[in-house]
């Protein structure tokens, strides 16, 4: 057989380019099914617009007029949009997705409904049927990236049954795979921030990695501010692996890493933002203060809806729990389970002890007689590994337990976390591996061949066939701790946000009589319908009677997305409409999430 | 550096934990697959409304357990639950409750009463809740018309607030406004009367004609998640019945849909004038709500 013959480092990246190719393929395969969140159809808007901007310097340079895409107003025209929100790198890759691999409808009755001027067809590389699949697909590339990211880091430390089974349980959490494939950016600051973490790592014994961390951190600072938060959890492991220093009373190296962070991430930053270019303090203040002002948009936990920082000693330590909850209710229970065996194997590690019994061992020994320098500063240390995984997993949990933190997107908010979480449940895997294969008689060779990976599929399954389950709702879905969709909502765990569970419901809206089709989308934005038009899965003569009550009042079918605070607007809907039937429920496991009411429905 | 031989009670703990991923793993699988299952279906749903209307007499409580699943419940029984009933002050007048309940789940309206028949459709279980009902004999919301509003600054003299269509207006104050509507408390609906404090002076809701049972029971709490979040003042309510004051509290963001209970078995039968006086030190985004039963026993 040929694959006999192929070495150790090839069989790694066959199986790396076989986990990417298996996430492409499997988001691509169910994204069709998960409808447009507010934020996507923002980020679809923006994409469009900002792609926008290359197709008029790509003008302006045929007409030899290359400075006037420079100057602020045509910058702003296109630039402006969704700031100072957020920073455009995955946005850019939204348009430019969307440009180069649509299939091009566009001069076609769905022509107005883009947010720049269609000037002709567009010559594309046809690889999607939606346009919205296109315009997702960085996303999904990103998500296959991590995925990757993971073996590749996880085999530094385990054999290939659970490194693999880590990088499986990185996409194969319900939340998640939720995000991983949509046009936002919290699925692939995940990605960035797994990418900073792992060069870093690399970093403490190569240089090169050093320069690559502040160029990657650089990246993650353009995706999504999340990424203001890596360095302290960074600066917060090479403290405690250098610990010696400190005992020593001598101030530890700052190392290559984090000197090219500091210096190559803000101009990477400033570098990739149109916006900023022309105010860049006034703008890069703003873009701060956006977000170090949030406003705590509606959340609902443990029963409770949390609108504003809270302000007794009880709520303070209930809001606390909010992510360690969170994360107990909703990654599967089985990977929490091999997360915790991680963790008692770390705790028993000593140092200079492989991080696996049948792993490698190079990545955690230091060298004999290795010296430390600003270059590798982790040549003549143990690095760490239990302490790094810490900060990782911890670090984002810990910032959102802080009360006064927004909590409004759930485990989205600290999505970061989970790579590394799987990471620990990895080692928790290879752990028990090496127990199970301590049971095996010597004489079996095949089945000591065969169990590892074996015993890697098992506990992958149950957070496949939950991820699997969770589809297209992954927001709504709780693991079997909380009892799934069901008990998530006897136990007052948030619902979903963004008003994107309405797709399954657009077959009957479109068969709905034309007299129906002044349509309230309550927390659909109108981006988000223009999508659904330009996809092809929303009749184009269905309204959009706008936002709010008086936008209520005057639609003759309207949806009522399930959030707490929403509960308002069903009053709106008892009044306007004269009666407290629903026409029909969009309903998972028997949990309401979308209310349709029809005007005179009897 | 060699690995220590790991001590016989570590060496049980790790097998341990392989037995228990590995039973977790299966158990998880098995859950997730068969989970989906157990949730009602749209047939065991029509079954459940079908039996209900069978037995549903005018003036019966519809209610689904957990909670949650009310929008299910209405789109089969809506018919049935008129907004008074969805929005209701409380669940005590209520003498029999159709409770359709899943997953085991028991709901509040039917905790003290006992069950009077039981059907299961499915997922779905079906109960008639018999319970000691209470008589109401004046509903201050449902008799709104009744009200004489008016205004009371500091220091002067009463302004009547005159009924336009189907609110009171206060002249030359705005946002002081009394009607009737469907107001959200504690993200809950409730059928109310929105009476929302002026910036000075009181807001005064009289009932001239109040017949009076043993209790008189009044409702409070602010109203719409927005101005919850806008603002924190406190509103204070006080009751006055026949002149005399009963009583005087204070309702705040987090109190929710607050029950208060006056003692009024003295004045048993006698019909007496009822009055609301609503005032705020700071009434900015202070939509208060009030509702308010004369009944004859209280349970």
């Amino acid at each position: 057989m040929k694959i006999a013959k192929l070495d150790a480092r090839r069989i790694d990246w066959l199986i790396t380019f076989a986990l990417a190719l298996a996430t492409v393929f499997w988001l691509l395969g169910v994204e069709g099914r998960q409808g447009f969140g507010r934020d996507e159809g923002q980020y679809f808007r923006a994409g469009e617009r900002y792609w926008g901007w290359f197709e008029e310097l790509g003008s302006n340079i045929a007409h030899g007029e290359l400075r006037r895409s420079f100057t602020a107003p045509v910058i702003d025209r296109y630039w402006s949009d969704n700031a100072p929100d957020h920073p455009v790198v995955m946005k850019t890759l939204y348009g430019l997705s969307w440009r180069a691999f649509h299939r091009c409808h566009c001069t076609g009755p769905t022509r107005g409904l883009h947010p720049i001027a269609v000037k002709g067809r567009h010559i594309t590389l046809p690889l999607f049927a939606r346009e919205s699949t296109a315009f997702r697909f960085p996303a999904i590339i990103f998500a296959a990236l991590l995925v990757t990211m993971v073996y590749r880091f996880a085999r530094g430390w385990l054999s290939r049954p659970p490194a693999a089974a880590a990088a499986m349980l990185t996409l194969a959490q319900p939340h998640y795979f939720f995000h991983a494939p949509i046009a936002c950016f919290d699925a692939p600051i995940a990605t960035m921030a797994f990418a900073v973490g792992f060069a870093y790592w690399k970093s403490l014994r190569s240089p090169r990695w050093g320069i690559a961390a502040g160029i990657l951190f650089g990246i993650a600072l353009g995706v999504k501010h999340n990424a203001w938060l890596m360095p302290i959890f960074l600066v917060g492991h090479y403290l405690w692996m250098r610990r010696g220093d400190l005992r020593a009373r001598r101030f530890p190296r700052p190392p290559l890493a984090f000197v090219a962070m500091l210096v190559l991430g803000p101009i990477i930053f400033f570098a990739h933002w149109p916006w900023l270019w022309n105010s860049p303090v006034t703008r890069t203040r703003m873009y701060i203060n956006r977000h170090l002002q949030h406003e705590h948009y509606n959340f609902e936990y443990l029963g409770l809806n949390w609108n504003n920082p809270p302000t007794t000693t009880a709520r303070k330590l209930i809001r606390a729990t909010a992510p360690f909850v969170q994360t107990g209710f909703t990654v599967p229970v089985t990977t929490l389970a091999l997360a915790a065996v991680g963790v008692a194997a770390l705790i028993r590690r000593r140092r200079g002890q492989p991080v696996a019994p049948d792993g490698l061992d190079e990545e955690t020994i230091a060298a004999p007689g290795a010296s430390p320098s600003w270059l590798r500063p982790g040549a003549d240390v143990d690095r760490a590994p239990g302490a790094f995984l810490l900060v990782q997993t911890l670090g984002p949990l810990a910032v959102l337990a802080v009360p006064s933190t927004p909590i409004f997107g759930g485990v989205k908010h600290f999505l970061t976390a989970m790579p590394y979480l799987a990471l620990l449940a990895g080692i928790g895997a290879g752990r028990l591996i090496s127990v199970l294969a301590g049971l095996l008689p010597a004489a079996g060779a095949r089945l000591r061949q065969f169990a590892p990976a074996a015993f890697a599929a098992l506990v992958c399954l149950p957070a496949v066939v939950e991820t699997r389950r969770s589809h297209p709702d992954g927001l709504s879905h709780y693991n079997l701790l909380a009892g799934g969709f069901a008990g998530g909502a006897s136990l007052g765990m948030n619902r979903q946000f963004w008003g994107y569970a309405v797709l399954p419901m657009l077959d009957v809206i479109n068969r709905d009589e034309p007299a129906n089709r002044a349509m309230y989308w309550h927390d659909v934005i109108h981006d988000a319908v223009n999508m659904y038009k330009r996809d092809g899965r929303l009749a184009l003569d269905v309204g959009d009677m706008g936002f709010g009550e008086d936008a209520l009042r005057r639609s003759q079918s309207g949806i009522l997305f399930y959030e707490k605070h929403w509960a308002v607007y069903e009053g709106w809907f008892w009044e306007s409409y004269g009666t407290t039937k629903p026409f029909m429920v969009r309903e998972r496991e028997g949990v309401p999430l979308v209310t349709m009411y029809r005007r005179g429905a009897p | 550096m060699e690995t220590p031989s790991p001590s016989r009670l570590t060496r049980r703990a790790w097998l341990a934990a392989l037995a228990a991923v590995s039973l977790l793993a299966l158990v998880e699988t098995a859950s997730a697959i068969v989970a989906p299952y157990r949730a009602p279906t749209d047939a065991d749903w029509r079954a459940a409304a079908a039996a209900v209307r069978a037995g549903f007499r005018p003036g019966d409580l519809i209610v689904a357990a957990p909670a949650w699943a009310d929008s299910i419940l209405r789109v089969h029984l809506g018919d049935l639950i008129p907004v008074e009933v969805a929005g209701r002050m409380d669940d005590e007048r209520f003498e029999r409750v159709w409770e359709i309940s899943q997953r085991g789940a028991k709901s509040e309206a039917g905790r003290e009463g006992t069950v009077a028949e039981e059907r299961r459709f499915g997922a779905l279980t079906v109960r008639r809740i018999q319970r000691p009902a209470v008589g109401v004999r004046y509903d201050f919301v449902a008799r709104w018309g009744d009200a004489l509003v008016s205004r009371r600054g500091p220091g002067t003299a009463s302004v009547d607030c005159p009924r336009v269509a189907d609110h009171f207006e206060c002249p030359g104050v705005a946002h002081t406004s009394v009607r009737r509507q469907i107001v959200e408390v504690d993200t809950r609906l409730r059928m109310a009367l929105l009476a929302p404090p002026a910036s000075d002076g009181a807001l005064v809701i009289e009932y001239l004609g109040v017949p009076l049972g043993r209790t008189l029971v009044v409702a409070t709490g602010l109203h719409n998640v927005w101005s919850r979040k806008e603002a924190q003042g406190p509103v204070d309510l006080r009751v006055f019945v026949g002149g005399v004051e009963a009583g005087t509290f204070t309702t705040r963001n987090e109190d929710g849909w607050a029950l208060h209970r006056f003692d009024t078995s003295a004045r048993v039968g006698q019909i007496a004038p009822v009055r609301f006086e609503i005032t705020s030190p700071s009434p900015r985004a202070r939509q208060f709500a009030l509702a308010a039963e004369a009944r004859f026993e209280d349970r």
